[in-house]
């Protein structure tokens, strides 16, 4: 059994023996309890028999255990408290020791960051190189403006011909809706009117 | 141990007289024989047996059917004990330190004891309900004591609860064997921790 060394610690042995405590105290009781039951068994049978004073010292005894079972009761509460306080103990133990972990990491990398002024420097760098290349940019841009400036306007009139035309050659030219009134027979009023009237009259049922 | 709740209720051969004479023929003996080693596997489950004295039960109903005045006799029932610890290794003689990997030429020598463990459950298949267990109560880590995992009120119901001490070391052995589990303290007082 020599391969993995134990894994049991000395807080471990300390829990065990407590919970060992716990034990014993438990088995204590169900002895007791058992003693209990037995005395009211017998109480039961002395009454049956018709002796008074016999079932009367059973019961007695029966009380006394009773009030032993309570005591025991007690201190297995205050065992089961200790228990779960050296548990508890071991989690904030563990949860200290993950916090010192935590900022002992943190502080390495903050130290690899090169500390506060290496920042704020390296970040005036940036903004410097920024700037100037903004200034770059905006010199040659000025310099397109002033030579090129026709050149790229004739380039960009060619290539909306160009999509234009396009377009024209997908759609078909519409022949454009008459607008004009439809000649109007000029005979007689009555009958222009009337023409006039149908007219309007089928552009109502058309429009109907 | 036994509850008294539901009566076990025997199987059809129970009631068939030759099925207490041991078979001649080769294949009825075969048959036999694994139609004993399933009766006692699961009378001893009904009724949370997990070691039997062979000469006491020999007395008892799982041998020895009153109502048809037919029993197993004790070489016949050592005989099925033989056949259930070859075959898928449910029982093992429990006096001193026998290995039951004998090749064979310990028929009737080497199996002489009298307790016999019936393992309706193997020890890993125990092994594995603790670990299960453990995990499922979030118990990994902690430790608890080999008597609260058989009598304490915290394992009352789940199915090792009153399970031999024996019989949980040695599943608990086999955890240990995987790295899972360690076993520390005095002889009486033993604690277990899983990882």
């Amino acid at each position: 059994m020599g391969n993995n060394p134990s894994r049991i610690t000395a807080q471990d042995q300390a829990i065990l023996d407590l919970k060992t405590q716990r034990d014993k105290l438990h088995q204590y009781q169900r002895r007791i309890t058992l003693l209990t039951d037995k005395e009211t068994a017998a109480a039961k049978q002395m009454l049956a028999k018709g002796d008074k004073p016999r079932a009367l010292l059973a019961l007695r005894r029966k009380k006394y255990q009773e009030s032993l079972l309570q005591k025991t009761d007690a201190q297995l509460e205050q065992l089961e408290k200790l228990t779960s306080s050296v548990e508890f103990a071991l989690i904030q133990k563990d949860v200290v020791f993950g916090l010192q972990q935590g900022t002992k990491v943190l502080k390495e990398i903050h130290a690899e960051m090169g500390g506060i002024e290496n920042v704020e420097k390296l970040m005036g760098e940036t903004a410097d190189a920024i700037a100037y290349q903004q200034e770059v940019s905006e010199m040659l841009g000025g310099r397109i403006s002033n030579q090129d400036e026709e050149e790229v306007e004739d380039e960009l009139a060619a290539l909306e011909a160009e999509v234009l035309g396009l377009n024209k050659n997908t759609t078909q030219p519409l022949p454009s809706v008459p607008d004009t009134q439809l000649p109007q027979v000029e005979e007689a009023e009555g009958d222009s009117n009337r023409v006039k009237a149908r007219p309007q009259q089928e552009r109502q049922a058309m429009l109907a | 141990m036994t509850t008294p709740s539901d009566p076990f209720v025997f199987p059809r051969e129970y009631y068939f007289p030759p099925f207490f004479t041991r078979q001649t023929n080769l294949t009825t003996h075969h048959a036999q024989l694994t139609k004993w080693s399933s009766l006692i596997l699961s009378y001893c489950r009904h009724h949370r047996l997990f070691k039997i004295s062979l000469s006491d039960f020999a007395e008892k109903d799982l041998f020895f059917n009153k109502q048809l005045n037919r029993r197993l006799s004790l070489s016949d029932i050592r005989e099925v004990i033989d056949f259930m610890r070859k075959n898928d290794n449910r029982a093992e003689y429990a006096d001193s330190d026998q290995k039951n990997g004998g090749a064979g030429k310990d028929g009737a020598g080497g199996g002489g004891g009298d307790i016999v463990w019936i393992y309706w459950r193997t020890p890993e298949e125990w092994a594995s309900l603790v670990e299960s267990w453990v995990e499922g109560t979030a118990q990994k880590g902690t430790v608890l004591t080999v008597y609260e995992l058989t009598e304490g009120e915290g394992t009352r119901g789940t199915e090792f609860w009153g399970i031999d001490q024996e019989l949980l070391l040695k599943a608990l052995q086999i955890l240990v064997k995987r790295g899972k589990a360690q076993i520390f303290g005095q002889e009486d007082s033993l604690g277990v921790k899983f990882f």
